[in-house]
């Protein structure tokens, strides 16, 4: 049998739109908690710009830390969105239908964040200018095009464009039927944002066809972005560790692994403060628990591979960073902590179908996932830039600071302040999607078993 | 239509269906009619037969000249060897796998592949033959020239195993491998008990997908094969206990033999090509060979369906829908050993460190430059080309056409990568400080490699006469899954997805 009811039109806009139409009670004051925290962490940005970089700890040679852990961990969640949205479609995933929304605007949101992170770390924001428009020719001040430092903002600036666009296209229908339960500003708004739409079978084969040629381009950027932010490391000879052929695929991996895990927690939680037990099943939770452990288990071969050839090179430099990674305190304790609470808690915890099925420990695996990728990252920059190297006299440990632990902390508001004021505003489940599922959901006679089954169109 | 009882819908679906993409068999005619098809012996098998065991014939001549050349005291010579096996090991090692991921995924179209990707497994008990002249021809771990061996052998029973290796020293004590306490029989004998473990696990495997069909056949078959099904197949009565223990059975033994190979390819490929270069240290190359042999099994795969629908008279069995859904899967591939590749290339160029620039001088842009090229050519660029057009991914011709290419560069990729490891000269150094001349296959050489290559053909076609090419009881439950039904104002595929 299927799992969960058909559904009529009339029903799927009523639940899908009530986040727009009504605010419910817990809405504003969750925001206003929100953007307090997001007010005290801008005061931090405002007395770190004033006080300069001194307020945080980072040093020589410790350069990078806390920001730069998060900015790669931001883009790690950002590719959710691809993930699921694009290659699942291509695959004519049925179970990707309510998750595809959410992720991909989980992907923007965390995207921005990200871009904010090497920005803020500068200290002097406005310097940027130098880098994008070295007017200072006197004294031969120029980038250098050449380092990944450069291609990064181009990749991320392309994937949050391309993924911008992958949203709108998708939304057009549902801004359709948002113009059409509306009135007066928001009737006028919406039916700009709609272009037109009024579901005609020209319209329909352009949004498929626009969705699939997006899809597959998309892809490409996807796997680029955060390729390149491991060219960040992989570059770099100096920092030993740092130079691994495997960094591409391996934070490529890493962060599907922790976006997927990402989309499902939020998922959880749009079940819950929603209502859509309609929508977000148990099935659908279930499908990406298991494709979470084909994706972790990916991820831990790449971490072996990084591992293990670290080592094979046998190099004293490479040996000493590995030294310092597996046995000195604290990152001895922070580096189990990141395997257990990135691979062993949730695989087991994702092996058993009625876990999978259980809200409350796939919402502990999927943050469980989450806490270990931050601190992978985490455990990549700095113990490689701690590890000291020879004819370098200025040293120092990294120690994070309240003010680098506040802003960190308040990326986290941010994205779900974003989130929030979204769902205010547009669908996170797309409705479309949804009523297209249930048209396409049928049943077929086995033997004396009736299954589920579903009309395909190749 | 060939077959009797076999329905292919033409054409006449409603938009977006596409003709002959889906066949209809009926499950009550499949059983004899592919038995049928599976004791027969036609001329033109016959010939093919005939043709894989020259080859064989060949191969040995070749491996006899070459070990009456210079036998194994010199590694270099068995280049040539170590490429044919390898790619001989990246396609049939990985073959089983693709039917056992396509069932995990409960992928309907991978139904009649399942038995033809199976039954590599078979040739992976010959690959056990073939790995043992290459544990005579690598090289040891300890330096034998070394002066300090003996000292490191102090130093080891002292503990102090890491001292054997400090950098900056011309000649290594060791080499570099993954060995760093150097067990007793490191690498040889572990490499070749991996290859043990993944042959039994394999064969175990296409015993238990393929005992439900062979049952069926004892009762059809005449002679000795009647006794060897009996044996094989004794037991089985098709009870729902036995099925869901053919089922657990099959997703436990899927999963080890995942695992097992992975493992397996990691460690040749560090042993045979890595640890064989000096200074070559390349964390993304384990996963890229894994990707090269799903690529390289697919494409062997959707060939050998294609002459089973073009020439065996499977085209009742065997739609286009595989080919569509794999050519997908196979496009996804190419691009993922490109970009293995590029990750690889980038960091090495990048760096600019002189002996990783030596290993890509070596390895890709001088003296293997050709075999580089036409490696990229055939692994990336033909199959991208071929497959990025929507109605050649459509047709049967297409994804085999691109998979033909990637089974030639993928060929190339593997002379190339170890032929060149094998004659880097000096194994004992920290690093490569200068590029080596190209060794090109001599006429013992050219032997071997076709020979390996007829052996493969000679074995799995030998396996075909005597278990089904296609897996029959998941073809017949293939059947009952679907069905054309009408959806507004079309008539489509409906498709059942059971637990």
């Amino acid at each position: 049998m299927q799992e969960g009811r058909v559904l009529s039109t009339r029903e799927v806009n009523r639940d899908l739109l009530r986040s727009i139409l009504d605010s419910p009670r817990w809405f504003w004051p969750v925001v206003t908690v929100l953007g307090l925290i997001l007010l005290v962490a801008a005061i931090a940005i405002g007395i770190m710009v004033n006080r300069g970089l001194g307020v945080t700890g980072l040093n020589r040679p410790v350069a990078w830390g806390f920001f730069i852990t998060n900015f790669v961990f931001w883009i790690g969640i950002s590719h959710a969105g691809v993930m699921l949205s694009a290659i699942l479609r291509l695959a004519k995933a049925e179970w990707r239908r309510p998750a595809t929304r959410a992720a991909e605007v989980l992907t923007l949101f965390s995207l921005m964040t990200a871009m904010i992170m090497p920005i803020i770390h500068t200290g002097r924001p406005w310097r940027i200018l130098y880098w994008a428009f070295p007017y200072d020719f006197a004294r031969g001040i120029w980038p250098n095009i050449r380092t990944p430092l450069v291609w990064d903002p181009s990749a991320i600036l392309t994937y949050l464009t391309s993924s911008t666009l992958f949203v709108i296209i998708a939304l057009i229908p549902d801004f359709a039927v948002l113009r059409d339960h509306t009135t007066g500003i928001a009737h006028r708004v919406y039916g700009v944002l709609a272009m037109g739409w009024e579901g005609n079978a020209r319209q329909w084969k352009l949004q498929i066809i626009a969705g699939v040629l997006l899809s597959a381009l998309i892809l490409p950027v996807f796997v680029s972005v955060h390729s390149i932010v491991s060219w960040d490391f992989g570059m770099a000879v100096t920092v030993k560790s740092w130079h691994s052929t495997v960094f591409a695929p391996y934070f490529v991996v890493g962060a599907v692994h922790s976006g997927v895990s990402a989309v499902a927690f939020v998922l959880i939680l749009l079940r819950w403060c929603y209502g859509w037990q309609d929508y977000i099943r148990h099935e659908h939770i279930d499908a990406l628990g298991r494709l979470l452990i084909v994706v972790a288990t990916g991820w831990f071969y790449f971490l072996v591979m990084e591992l293990l050839f670290g080592m094979y090179g046998r190099e004293s430099d490479e040996l000493a960073v590995r030294q310092l990674q597996f046995t000195q305190w604290p990152y001895n304790a922070w580096f189990i902590v990141f395997v257990v609470t990135t691979y062993f808690i949730p695989v087991i915890l994702w092996l058993s179908r009625a876990w999978r099925r259980n809200l409350w420990i796939m919402s502990i695996a999927c943050i469980s996932v989450n806490i270990g990728m931050w601190l992978e990252r985490y455990l990549i920059i700095v113990p490689g830039l701690t590890n000291k190297q020879v004819f370098t006299f200025v040293w120092a440990e990294y120690a994070p600071q309240p003010i680098e632990i506040l802003i960190v902390g308040a990326t986290f508001a941010l994205v779900t302040t974003l989130m929030l004021l979204f769902s205010r505003v547009f669908p996170l489940v797309p409705l479309y999607d949804v009523k297209e599922g249930d048209i396409l959901k049928t049943e077929m006679k086995v033997g004396r078993r009736t299954v589920p089954a579903t009309f395909r169109e190749d | 239509m060939a077959n009797s009882g076999v329905q292919q819908h033409s054409g006449g679906y409603g938009h977006g269906q596409h003709a002959g993409m889906w066949v209809f068999p009926e499950a009550e005619q499949v059983t004899g009619d592919v038995a049928g098809k599976t004791f027969a012996l036609p001329s033109g098998y016959k010939l093919a037969l005939g043709a894989a065991a020259v080859l064989t014939v060949l191969g040995v001549i070749g491996f006899l000249m070459k070990l009456a050349g210079g036998g194994f005291a010199n590694p270099g010579p068995w280049g040539y060897y170590v490429g044919v096996f390898s790619f001989i090991f990246m396609v049939t090692g990985a073959a089983p796998l693709v039917a056992c991921a396509f069932r995990f995924t409960k992928s309907h179209w991978r139904r009649p592949a399942s038995r033809v990707a199976e039954l590599f497994a078979v040739v992976g008990v010959v690959n056990i033959i073939l790995f043992i002249p290459l544990m005579l021809a690598l090289p040891p771990i300890y330096n034998p020239e070394s002066p300090g061996t003996e000292v490191l052998a102090q130093q080891r029973e002292l503990g102090n195993a890491a001292e054997c290796c400090l950098p900056g020293a011309t000649d290594l004590e060791v080499r570099r491998t993954l060995w760093f306490e150097v067990p007793l029989g490191a690498p040889h004998l572990w490499d070749w008990l991996g290859l043990l473990g993944l042959a039994v696990c394999g064969v175990a495997l296409l015993w238990l997908s393929a005992r439900p069909d062979l049952a069926q056949a004892y009762y059809t078959a005449t002679g000795w094969r009647r006794t060897l099904y009996g044996l094989v197949s004794g037991g089985w009565y098709g009870t729902k206990k036995q099925w869901n223990a053919q089922k657990a059975g099959l997703a436990l033994l899927g999963a080890w033999y995942f695992m097992l190979l992975i493992f397996v390819q990691f460690l040749f490929v560090t042993d045979y090509a890595m640890s064989m270069v000096p200074g070559w240290k390349d964390s993304v190359l384990p996963p890229m060979y894994t990707v090269m042999s799903f690529q390289s099994a697919l494409s062997m795969i959707l060939l050998i369906l294609f002459i089973m629908r073009r020439k065996g008279g499977y085209e009742g069995y065997i739609g286009k829908a595989p080919f569509w859904s794999a050519s997908k899967i196979l496009l996804g591939l190419t691009l993922l050993w490109t970009y293995h590749l590029f990750a690889f290339f980038i960091t090495y160029w990048y760096g600019r460190l002189e002996h990783e620039e030596n290993i890509i001088r070596y390895v890709f842009t001088q003296p293997y430059l050709i075999l580089f090229l036409g490696n990229f050519v055939f692994s990336f660029v033909a199959p991208f080309l071929t497959l990025i057009w929507n109605p050649v991914r459509r047709s049967d011709w297409g994804p085999t056409l691109a998979g033909c290419f990637a089974l030639f560069g993928s060929l190339l990729f593997n002379l190339r990568t170890f032929n060149a490891a094998f004659n880097t000269g000096e194994h004992f150094e920290f690093a490569l400080t200068r590029v080596p001349a190209a060794v090109w296959p001599n006429l013992a050489d050219v032997f071997i490699i076709l020979g390996g290559l007829g052996l493969v053909a000679l074995v799995y076609m030998l396996a075909a006469k005597v278990a089904p090419l296609l897996s029959i009881w998941e073809v017949k439950e293939g059947a009952k899954y679907q069905k054309m039904d009408t959806l507004i104002k079309g008539e489509y595929l409906v498709l059942a997805k059971p637990e």
